[in-house]
């Protein structure tokens, strides 16, 4: 059975409404995932509100969502508050922690609902709300095998790996690749060479038949905002060269970018994997686009 | 010098102006073939919902090998129209990517087969 991964959210940062972002859309990361009959969610930025609305739009069976967050940044936490299927009681809603018997994610998501923050408390959702983990970094969702794997970003992210029927695909938002490389100098001194990254995140993404990565970044934006958790675009087209990916889905697009800054962006990329020779099909991550892989 | 107010504040003096376009007029929106069996029509897409193929039953029939019978479905939104493949054999590609479904936006280029269009936003 194929997997079907839609984007609904897929800028960087804070929410880019307007017309010169139309295109690839101003909502933060929500990404769909479906497995048969299996729902995963990857993140609840702003996009997942319109998720809700389509899910209901969908017919009147219940929901199962099984939420995956690679951490709790606001813009990647903010539309659970709007995901109406969280407030219909035959709904059910999974919350993954990244770690045994950890919470936190739990405890997060329902921390930005207290009072200060917004007008409707967490208690107020009629869901069936639950936290589940993963035992050594890995469950299984329903036949879906998922493992996780630990970012370089500022108070740390997760990637996400889901396999079943020999598909594969990867989302590893927010995370600063250049952070990993073990000469920092070499993109400048040495722009057209692969760069070296480490084994453990080649063999999570190795084979990936779509990688959704962090690609923030131009090669000229990435000086003026390292350690800010973002990696260059570039440097995630050599992760995916390396890991003999299939696809990679340009994601997180930075709020200062335009439709065609991202073109742009994504042109570089394209370029910079046919420079290697690889047959790695490059694009940026859009609102509205769904794929069957 | 000015003895009163209104000698400083002159009252305001109505003109005639020409009659502006109401921007209620709504403009359909348009798939544009740029190669393919359909050069030159222009597609006006006004239904709530469309099939596109191969098959003379279909809204948008587009006669070539390359299409499935019944090849997209055309699923108007509150923002524009959302593009589904209908299980065809040689997929919907929106800019070059194969998609299962996406939403249009304004110069799109949808390549179904050997059937190219340019997607227009109405309003």
């Amino acid at each position: 059975m194929p997997l079907f991964v839609r984007f609904w959210g897929v800028r960087g940062s804070i929410p880019t409404p307007g017309r010169t972002t139309q295109r690839f859309g101003g909502n933060t990361s929500c990404i769909e995932v479906r497995a048969d009959d299996t729902l995963l969610i990857l993140d609840g930025g702003t996009g997942m509100r319109e998720l809700g609305i389509d899910l209901l739009a969908r017919g009147d069976a219940p929901i199962v969502a099984h939420l995956l967050f690679s951490h709790m940044h606001w813009d990647h936490i903010q539309g659970f508050p709007f995901f109406l299927p969280a407030y219909q009681p035959k709904n059910r809603c999974v919350i993954y922690g990244a770690q045994q018997d950890d919470t936190r994610f739990h405890h997060l998501l329902s921390g930005q609902m207290r009072s200060a923050y917004f007008p409707v408390s967490f208690t107020e959702l009629r869901a069936n709300i639950i936290s589940a983990s993963m035992e050594a970094g890995e469950v299984e969702i329903e036949g879906v095998k998922v493992r996780c794997l630990e970012q370089p970003h500022p108070g740390v992210s997760y990637a996400y790996s889901l396999e079943k029927d020999g598909k594969k695909i990867v989302y590893a938002t927010d995370s600063e690749l250049d952070m990993l490389l073990p000469d920092s100098a070499q993109p400048d001194a040495n722009p057209n060479d692969i760069r070296g990254l480490p084994q453990t995140f080649i063999d999570f993404v190795q084979d990936a038949d779509l990688l959704v990565a962090d690609g923030q970044y131009t090669d000229d934006e990435y000086p003026r905002h390292r350690g800010w958790g973002h990696p260059r675009a570039t440097t995630v087209v050599d992760l995916a060269v390396l890991a003999k990916v299939k696809m990679l889905a340009v994601h997180h697009h930075d709020p200062m970018q335009t439709d065609a800054d991202v073109d742009a962006k994504v042109e570089a990329c394209r370029a910079r994997a046919q420079s290697f020779g690889s047959d790695l099909f490059v694009f940026g991550a859009r609102e509205g686009i769904e794929l069957r892989i | 010098m000015y003895d009163t107010i209104q000698d400083m504040n002159p009252p305001t003096e109505l003109t005639a102006i020409p009659v502006l376009p109401s921007p209620s007029i709504a403009r359909p929106h348009v798939l544009q073939p740029v190669s393919g069996p359909l050069l030159p029509m222009l597609i006006e897409l006004r239904e709530d919902a469309l099939i596109v193929g191969r098959a003379t039953e279909t809204d948008i029939q587009i006669p070539s090998s390359t299409l499935s019978r019944q090849h997209m479905r055309l699923e108007r939104r509150h923002d524009g129209y959302r593009a589904v493949d209908l299980g065809s054999v040689n997929g919907i590609h929106l800019n070059g990517i194969r998609v299962h479904s996406a939403v249009l936006r304004d110069g799109d280029i949808l390549q179904l087969g050997d059937a190219v269009f340019m997607y227009h936003e109405g309003r």
